[in-house]
C-alpha cells in the first residue's frame, strides 16, 4: 500500500482542526447560552430590585426613627432579669416537666380506650336496628351488649377527662415560669412590629447568593427570582386575522410598579401610572387583571424587548432621544404599533361607544365636536355618528339671501370675507396652481353660483316697518342672547355659529329683517332658533348687524368664468360618458349660461358642495368622501403618502391630510378631475391633533360585550339627549351636564345669567317642560336672555324631557304628580309662613323688587303648580344649597330647625309642607298689577 | 462618479441585457476554458464580484435587499457555485491537457494512493460535521428571524415571492402560460434530468473529470443549470420587486411603478397587424399559424439534425431515445426562444385559447 498524500489525508492536521473546530463550537455554545440569557428585561428588574431595596431601607429608616428607644431598652433589660430568675428555678422546673413528661403514657391509653370503646357502641347500635327491624332474634343478643358496654364508656370516658386535667395543671405550672418572659416578650415585638415587616420585605429583595444561582444561566428554569411578569387576560384577543388569540400582557415585566404607588417621581420604566385612580387600581373602573396595558395603549403585549414591543416616539425628539438610549427603531411590519401618548385616548372609543362624550377624554370628545363643526360626518360616512346634522346652512333659497358676485367672491377664498368662516376652501389650492387649473377654478365658480341662483326657489321677504337704530340693535345683541352662539367684530361671543362681521357687504336688509323675525321661513332645517323679536327689535338688530361692512371683500375682483375653460371642463367631465364628438356636438347647442349651469350641477357634484350643504338637485347624491369606519385599521399600504416624505404611519398621514389636504398630489401628474377634492379647513396644530386622535379612534374592531360600555334605556336616552343639546347648543346659555353655560360666563350678575339646568328633571314636570320647550313663556320676567323657540319636533320634544328626567334620574310621568292632600289650616300656616319668611319680596317681580338687583329676583311663583314637582318643592325649602350650590334663595330651616315657632307648633316639617301647600292653591295677588309690572320691565313678555 | 456609475447600471439593465450577457459570459467561459480557469482569471472575478458588492453595500437600497436574512443565502449561493463550477472545471481542463500529453489522469493516479475509511474519511467528515454546526449556529446567532407582521389571509405581500428554490419557475411564469410554467417545465426538468442515465450511456469520460472528451454534454447541462435555473434565481431575487416589476440592483423598489404591458398574441400579429384581415371567429383557424409553428418546431428539426449534426447521434440512441433527447432539449431551448420573442415582439403567447385554458 502506497503512502497516503499527506496534504489530504494528513492525521495530525485534522486534528489540529479537530480542537480548533471544537473550541468554536463550545465558544458558540457558550455564546447562545449567554445571548439567551442576558435579555433586557432581567437587566430593568435588577434595577428596580434596587430602586425598591433603596426606598424599602429608606422606609426602615423612617420605622426606626419612630421607635421609643428607651422603652425597647427597658424591655429587654426585663427580659434578661426573668431570664435568670428562670435560671434560678432551673432544679424544680425540671422535675416539673418529669412529671408533665410522665402523664403521657397514661393519656395516650386512655385515649385509645375510649376510642376502642365508642367503635363497638357504634356496631353494636348497628346490629341492633338492623336485626330488630328484619326480626331476627340475634337483635336481643345486641341489646344487651349494648346495654353492657354504655357504662364502660362512659367510665372510660370519665377517666380521660381527669387524667386529660391534671396534664393541663401540670403543664401551666411549667409554663407559670415562663410566663412573664412570654408577656415582655410579646410587648416588644409589638413595638418592632413595622420595622420587623420592612425588615423581611427588603431580605425579600435583596440580592443573595441562593438568588444569583437560581438565576444562573442553565438554572434559570427551576425557580429563577427574576421572572417575565404577564396578565393573561380573560375574554380579550389578539386579532391576528381570522385567527384571535388570548390577549396576553407582559407590558409588567418592566413596568414593574405601573400599579404601585409611591414611584410617581421614579425613572421610566418604573414610574407608577399617572391616572391610578381611573386605571389599573382594583377599585377602579379599568382594573389591571381584566383590562391589561395593549388594550388601551396598544402594541405588542408578548413581547419583552423595547423595540418590538412596539414601543412609539411622541416626537422627534423622542424619537431620537431612544435612538441613543435603546437603539431604538421602528418594526416596520407590525400593525399594531403602540399608540404615541398624545393619541391614546383614542383607544377609548373600542368600548365606550354609542356616547357622545367619552368621561375624561378630552381630546378624543374635542376631536369628535370639531368632526362635527367642520362637517366631516356631512362627506365620510363613519358608522355611529350618522345621525349628524348638515354643517352649512341651506342653499335652496340662497337667492333671496345673496348675489351671485358674492358667491364668486365668497368661493375665491371664503376666508377673505371672514377669517373666523368654517366653510374650507376648495378652490385655488396647492394642487391647482397652473395656469390653466386656475382658470378651469375660476370657470368651476362662477358655474356653481349661477347653477346655485338659478336653482334657488324664491321666499317671500317684507320689507322692515321703519328703518331700525343700530346703537339698540347692539344692546338688542348683547342682551337678547344672541352671543351664545354668535361672535361679532369686538364681541366675544360663542363659536358655534357665524361669526356677524361683514353682514353689511353679504345680505340684503329685507333678508336679514325676516330671517331674525323667523329664520325657518327662510330655512325650514336650520339651527337657528326663533327668538320672537318684535318688529321693531328685528328692524334694530337689522340696522346694527347690517352696519358692519366689509369694504375690501366688496372691491375685490369677481374673475369671469373664461368661455374656453368652461367648453374644456364640460367636454372633459361629458366623456366619462359619451364620445367626444357627441359631446361636442351637445356643447354647440347650449348657450353660455346653460353651460355654466350644467358645469356648474358638475362642480357642485364633483367637490360635494351637497354634503353640508341642501342644494337642489342633490336630495340623493353620495357624498363624496371616503368612508372612515375603520380608518384606524385600514391597510398602511392602502394610504397613498405619494411623493411627500413623511413618517409611513397612520397618525402622520392623517395629520399631513388634515394640514394639507390636497398635498398628496405633489409631484404627481394628474387631471383636473381626477385631483383630490378634500378641501382645505385651515386648522390649527391642537385641532389637527384632537382630529387625528379622532380619526385614529374609528374602529370595527370587535370586543367582548362585557367590556363594551352598554348604555341602558335611561343612559341611551341621556345619550340622545344629549346629541339633541348639542346640536341644539343649549350649553351656551346654560350650566347644564357638568358644563356651565358660556353666556353664564360672559354675564357678570349671576341673577342675570340664563338659569343653571342641573336637577331639571327632579324640579319641573315632564307635562309643563314639554309645553315650556314647545313654546316657552316667561319665568324670570327680569331676565334680558330670552328663551328662544326652536320649533322642536314632538319627538325631540320628547328626547329633552327624558334627558332632563334621567339625568336626575327621576321617572317619566306626563301625568305629573298629584297636587298634595292638605287642609284648610294647612293653607292658612302656609300663608301665614309666606307673609312671615317674606317670600313675595323676591318672587314677585315689581318695582321695589326690581330696585334689589337681578340676583335678588326670583322666578314667578303663581307658575309653581304647574311647573314644579311638590316632592322638589319641599326639599328646595328645606335646603336650596345643596340643590342649587350659590343660589341666592336663603335657607329657612337650616339644621331642620324653624325660625318661626309660633306656626303649627315650630315643626319645621310641618311648615315646609303648609308653604308647598299654599303654594299650589297660590294666585297672583292682583291681575292689574301683573300689568303695570309689564310696563316697567322692558321685555317683561318674552320668556327667560 | 459613484451614483453615476450605480445609474447607469440601473439604467441599463433589463431582463433582457442581463440575460445576454450571461449568456455571453457562459460562452467565453466554455469557449476558453484553459484561460478561464486560470488562478490569476479566478482571483480575477472574484475580485470584481467583491468589489461590486463591496461598493454595491454602500446603498442603502442595495444593502437592504442583499441583507435580508431571506436573501443571504442566495449571496452565498453566488460564491459557492461559482467557485465549484470553477474548481471542476479547472479539474476537467488539468486532466484533459494531462490526457494530451499521455500522463494518467488525476484520479487514476490517485487510484494507487489507498487509505482506509476510517480514520482517513471519517474522521475528516466529522471534523466538517462539527464545523457546519458552528457555522448554523453563528449564522442563527447573527441572522436573527425577522418579526412579521401575523399574516393576513385578504392581503398578499407585495412582492408575492415563492421559496429561492421556485424563483426560477416564477420567473418562467413572465414568459409562458402558468400551466406550461408551473406543471409541464418542472415536470420535464424531472423527468428529465432522471432521464440522463437513460440517455448518455457513454463510458467515455468515467470517473475522471474532463471537458474535452464530454463537451456538449456538460454545455448543455450547465446551460441548463446556470442559465436557466440559477440566473433565474437570482434575477427573481434580487431584481424583482413590486408588481413583479424588473428594478436595477440600485433601484428603489416604488410600489406604484408602473410598466406598460403590451404583449400580443401571433394570432393578433399575424391577422390584425400583418394581414389586416381581423381575427377569424373559429379558434382552430384563429391558432392554426401558432399551432403550426408548434408543430413544425418540434417535428422538423428533429428530422433535419437527425440527417444532418446529430447524424451520429441518432445512429448511437436508435430512434426513440433520440426522440426523448431532442424532444427535451428542444423544450429547454423553447423557454430562451420564448424570452427573445417577448422581447423582440412582444409576443404573449403562440398558441392562445382561451375557450380551453390553454396557452402555448
Amino acid at each position: 500500500m502506497a503512502k497516503p498524500s499527506p496534504s489530504l489525508y494528513s492525521i495530525s492536521k485534522t486534528f489540529v482542526w479537530f480542537a480548533l473546530v471544537s473550541l468554536l463550537l463550545l465558544g458558540s455554545l457558550i455564546a447562545i447560552v449567554l445571548l439567551d440569557h442576558h435579555r433586557d428585561w432581567k437587566n430593568w428588574q435588577k434595577k428596580f430590585i434596587a430602586l425598591k431595596l433603596e426606598k424599602t431601607e429608606k422606609e426602615l429608616k423612617a420605622a426606626d426613627e419612630k421607635l421609643d428607644k428607651k422603652k425597647i431598652q427597658d424591655l429587654r433589660l426585663e427580659i434578661a432579669r426573668t431570664e435568670s430568675d428562670l435560671k434560678a428555678h432551673q432544679s424544680e422546673r425540671a422535675a416539673r416537666r418529669k412529671a408533665a413528661a410522665a402523664l403521657e403514657p397514661r393519656l395516650a391509653r386512655a385515649k385509645a380506650r375510649a376510642q376502642d370503646l365508642k367503635q363497638f357502641q357504634d356496631s353494636y347500635k348497628y346490629f341492633f336496628e338492623e336485626y330488630r327491624v328484619l326480626g331476627d332474634r340475634r337483635a336481643a343478643d345486641f341489646e344487651k351488649k349494648l346495654a353492657e358496654i354504655a357504662p364502660r364508656l362512659t367510665e372510660a370516658k370519665a377517666d380521660l377527662e381527669d387524667l386529660e386535667k391534671e396534664s393541663e395543671a401540670k403543664k401551666a405550672a411549667l409554663e407559670a415560669f415562663a410566663q412573664k418572659e412570654k408577656d415582655l416578650q410579646k410587648a416588644l415585638d409589638q413595638i418592632l412590629q413595622e420595622k420587623t415587616r420592612v425588615e423581611k420585605k427588603i431580605a425579600n429583595v435583596k440580592p443573595s447568593l441562593a438568588k444569583d444561582i437560581l438565576n444562573a444561566p442553565m438554572l434559570d428554569f427551576l425557580h429563577p427570582s427574576l421572572q417575565i411578569q404577564q396578565i393573561a387576560l380573560d375574554g380579550l384577543e389578539d386579532d391576528y386575522h381570522f385567527a384571535k388569540t388570548q390577549k396576553v400582557d407582559r407590558c409588567t415585566t418592566c413596568h414593574l410598579a405601573i400599579d404601585q404607588k409611591g414611584f410617581e417621581d421614579a425613572p421610566q420604566p418604573f414610574r407608577t401610572h399617572p391616572k391610578m385612580d381611573l386605571y389599573l387600581g382594583a377599585a377602579s373602573p379599568h382594573p389591571v387583571e381584566k383590562f391589561g396595558c395593549t388594550v388601551c395603549h396598544s402594541g405588542n403585549g408578548h413581547s419583552v424587548s423595547f423595540i418590538t414591543a412596539s414601543h412609539t416616539p411622541h416626537d422627534e425628539a423622542q424619537a431620537k432621544e431612544w435612538v441613543k438610549k435603546y437603539h431604538w427603531r421602528e418594526i416596520e411590519k407590525w400593525d399594531a404599533k403602540m399608540l404615541p401618548i398624545q393619541h391614546v385616548q383614542a383607544a377609548c372609543a373600542k368600548c365606550h361607544r354609542s356616547v357622545v362624550e367619552v368621561p375624561q377624554a378630552d381630546k378624543l370628545n374635542r376631536g369628535r365636536r370639531l368632526a362635527a363643526r367642520y362637517g366631516c360626518f356631512n362627506c365620510h360616512k363613519i358608522s355611529g355618528f350618522e345621525d349628524r346634522w348638515k354643517a352649512g346652512p341651506d342653499l335652496r333659497r340662497v337667492g333671496s339671501k345673496v348675489d351671485r358676485e358674492w358667491v364668486i367672491r365668497w368661493l375665491q377664498n371664503p376666508r377673505d370675507f371672514r377669517s373666523s368662516t368654517r366653510m374650507p376652501q376648495i378652490f385655488h389650492l396647492s394642487n391647482t396652481q397652473s395656469p390653466d387649473e386656475k382658470n378651469r377654478d375660476d370657470a368651476a365658480i362662477e358655474a356653481i353660483a349661477v347653477y346655485l341662483m338659478k336653482n334657488s326657489e324664491t321666499v317671500e321677504l317684507s320689507v322692515p316697518p321703519a328703518i331700525g337704530n343700530a346703537e339698540k340693535g347692539e344692546t338688542f345683541v348683547k342682551q337678547l342672547g344672541c352671543l351664545g352662539c354668535h361672535s361679532l367684530p369686538g364681541i366675544k361671543g360663542g363659536d358655534a355659529a357665524a361669526e356677524l362681521s361683514g353682514l353689511g357687504s353679504k345680505v340684503k336688509p329685507e333678508w336679514l329683517y325676516a330671517w331674525l323675525k323667523n329664520p325657518r321661513h327662510y330655512s325650514p332645517n336650520t339651527r337657528m332658533p326663533n327668538l320672537r323679536l318684535s318688529d321693531e327689535e328685528a328692524a334694530d338688530i337689522t340696522a346694527y348687524l347690517l352696519s358692519n361692512c366689509n369694504d375690501p371683500f366688496e372691491k375685490s375682483a369677481a374673475p369671469k368664468a373664461r368661455p374656453e375653460a368652461v367648453d374644456q371642463m364640460l367636454l372633459d367631465s361629458m366623456q366619462g360618458t359619451m364620445r367626444h364628438a357627441d359631446a361636442q356636438k351637445m356643447l354647440a347647442g347650449m348657450t353660455d349660461e346653460e353651460k355654466l349651469e350644467a358645469l356648474g350641477k358638475k362642480s357642485i357634484a364633483h367637490q360635494g358642495c351637497f354634503a353640508c350643504h341642501a342644494i337642489k338637485g342633490f336630495e340623493d347624491q353620495k357624498p363624496i368622501g371616503a368612508e372612515l369606519s375603520n380608518e384606524s385599521r385600514k391597510d398602511i399600504h392602502q394610504f397613498d403618502f405619494g411623493f411627500v416624505d413623511i413618517e409611513h404611519s397612520r397618525r402622520a398621514f392623517i395629520a399631513q391630510k388634515l394640514r394639507d389636504p390636497r398635498g398628496y398630489d405633489k409631484g404627481k401628474v394628474k387631471a383636473y378631475y381626477e385631483k383630490l377634492r378634500m378641501p382645505q379647513f385651515h386648522l390649527s396644530d391642537e385641532e389637527i391633533e384632537s382630529l387625528t386622535t379622532f380619526v385614529l379612534s374609528l374602529t370595527d374592531e370587535s370586543m367582548p360585550l362585557e367590556m363594551q360600555k352598554r348604555p341602558d334605556l335611561r343612559e341611551a336616552g341621556v345619550e340622545k339627549g344629549r346629541l339633541l343639546v348639542s346640536k341644539l347648543n343649549c350649553n351656551a346659555c346654560h350650566a347644564l351636564d357638568g358644563k356651565t353655560g358660556a353666556l353664564r360666563a360672559l354675564t357678570e350678575d349671576p341673577g342675570a345669567a340664563p338659569p343653571i339646568l342641573d336637577g331639571e328633571g327632579a324640579k319641573v314636570r315632564e307635562k309643563w317642560l314639554h309645553e315650556f320647550l314647545k313654546n316657552p313663556t316667561p319665568i324670570r320676567p327680569w331676565l334680558t336672555y330670552r328663551m328662544p323657540t326652536f320649533g322642536l319636533s314632538d319627538e325631540e320634544t320628547k328626547t329633552l324631557v327624558e334627558y332632563f328626567a334621567y339625568l336626575a334620574h327621576e321617572n317619566i310621568s306626563y301625568k305629573g304628580a298629584e297636587v298634595p292632600e292638605t287642609s284648610p289650616e294647612k293653607i292658612e300656616a302656609g300663608k301665614k309662613l309666606f307673609g312671615q319668611l317674606q317670600c313675595a319680596k323676591c318672587h314677585e317681580v315689581n318695582a321695589d323688587s326690581a330696585a334689589m338687583g337681578a340676583s335678588f329676583l326670583a322666578p314667578d311663583l303663581t307658575l309653581a303648580k304647574k311647573r314644579l314637582k311638590p316632592e322638589w318643592v319641599k326639599k328646595w325649602i328645606e335646603d336650596p344649597q345643596t340643590l342649587q350650590e350659590g343660589t341666592m334663595m336663603p335657607t329657612f330651616f337650616a339644621d331642620g330647625q324653624t325660625p318661626i315657632t309660633d306656626v303649627l307648633g315650630g315643626d319645621a316639617k310641618e311648615q315646609i309642607e303648609a308653604i308647598r301647600d299654599y303654594l299650589y292653591r297660590y294666585e297672583a295677588p292682583d291681575k292689574t298689577k301683573g300689568e303695570t309690572r309689564e310696563a316697567k320691565i322692558p321685555i317683561a313678555n318674552q320668556a327667560a | 462618479m459613484l451614483e453615476s456609475f450605480k445609474n447607469f447600471l440601473n439604467s441599463v439593465s433589463s431582463p433582457v441585457t442581463i440575460f445576454t450577457s450571461a449568456v455571453l459570459v457562459f460562452a467565453l467561459f466554455v469557449t476558453f476554458p484553459r484561460q478561464a480557469t486560470s488562478k490569476p482569471a479566478g482571483l480575477a472575478v472574484l475580485l470584481l464580484v467583491l468589489v461590486f458588492f463591496g461598493i454595491g453595500l454602500t446603498d442603502e437600497h442595495f444593502r437592504t435587499i442583499v441583507s435580508t436574512p431571506d436573501n443571504v443565502p442566495i449571496v452565498g449561493l453566488i460564491f459557492l457555485f461559482g467557485y465549484f463550477t470553477w474548481y471542476a472545471m479547472r479539474k476537467a481542463v488539468i486532466n484533459d491537457r494531462r490526457i494530451e500529453k499521455g500522463e494518467p489522469t488525476v484520479e487514476q493516479a490517485e487510484t494507487n494512493e489507498k487509505v482506509l475509511v476510517f480514520p482517513y474519511l471519517i474522521f475528516i467528515e466529522f471534523v466538517v460535521a462539527l464545523a457546519y454546526a458552528v457555522m448554523l449556529v453563528l449564522w442563527s446567532i447573527f441572522l436573527k428571524a425577522p418579526l412579521e407582521e401575523p399574516a393576513n389571509p385578504t392581503v398578499s405581500p407585495n412582492p408575492s415571492k415563492a421559496p429561492w428554490y421556485f424563483l426560477g419557475l416564477q420567473e418562467m411564469l413572465v414568459y409562458f402560460d402558468p400551466w406550461i410554467a408551473g406543471v409541464l417545465l418542472p415536470t420535464f426538468i424531472i423527468l428529465g434530468l432522471c432521464a440522463i442515465p437513460y440517455l448518455d450511456r457513454d463510458p467515455a469520460g468515467s470517473g475522471y473529470y474532463s471537458f474535452k472528451g464530454r463537451k456538449p454534454v456538460i454545455i448543455v447541462y450547465l446551460f441548463g443549470f446556470w442559465i436557466l435555473w440559477i440566473l433565474l434565481i437570482l434575477t427573481g431575487t434580487f431584481l424583482r420587486g413590486p408588481n413583479w416589476n424588473f428594478f436595477g440592483p440600485f433601484e428603489v423598489w416604488d410600489v406604484h411603478k408602473v410598466v406598460p404591458l403590451v404583449n400580443v398574441n401571433l394570432s393578433e400579429l399575424i391577422f390584425i397587424k400583418w394581414l389586416g384581415v381581423g381575427l377569424p371567429k373559429l379558434w382552430f383557424l384563429r391558432e392554426a399559424p401558432g399551432i403550426l409553428t408548434v408543430l413544425a418546431y418540434l417535428v422538423i428539426p428533429p428530422a433535419i439534425l437527425a440527417k444532418t449534426v446529430f447524424k451520429n447521434v441518432f445512429k448511437k440512441l436508435g430512434a426513440v431515445r433520440y426522440s426523448i433527447l431532442v424532444m427535451l432539449l428542444l423544450v429547454m431551448v423553447a423557454l430562451p426562444i420564448k424570452m427573445y420573442l417577448r422581447w423582440a415582439f412582444n409576443l404573449k403567447y403562440l398558441v392562445a385559447i382561451p375557450e380551453f385554458f390553454f396557452n402555448i
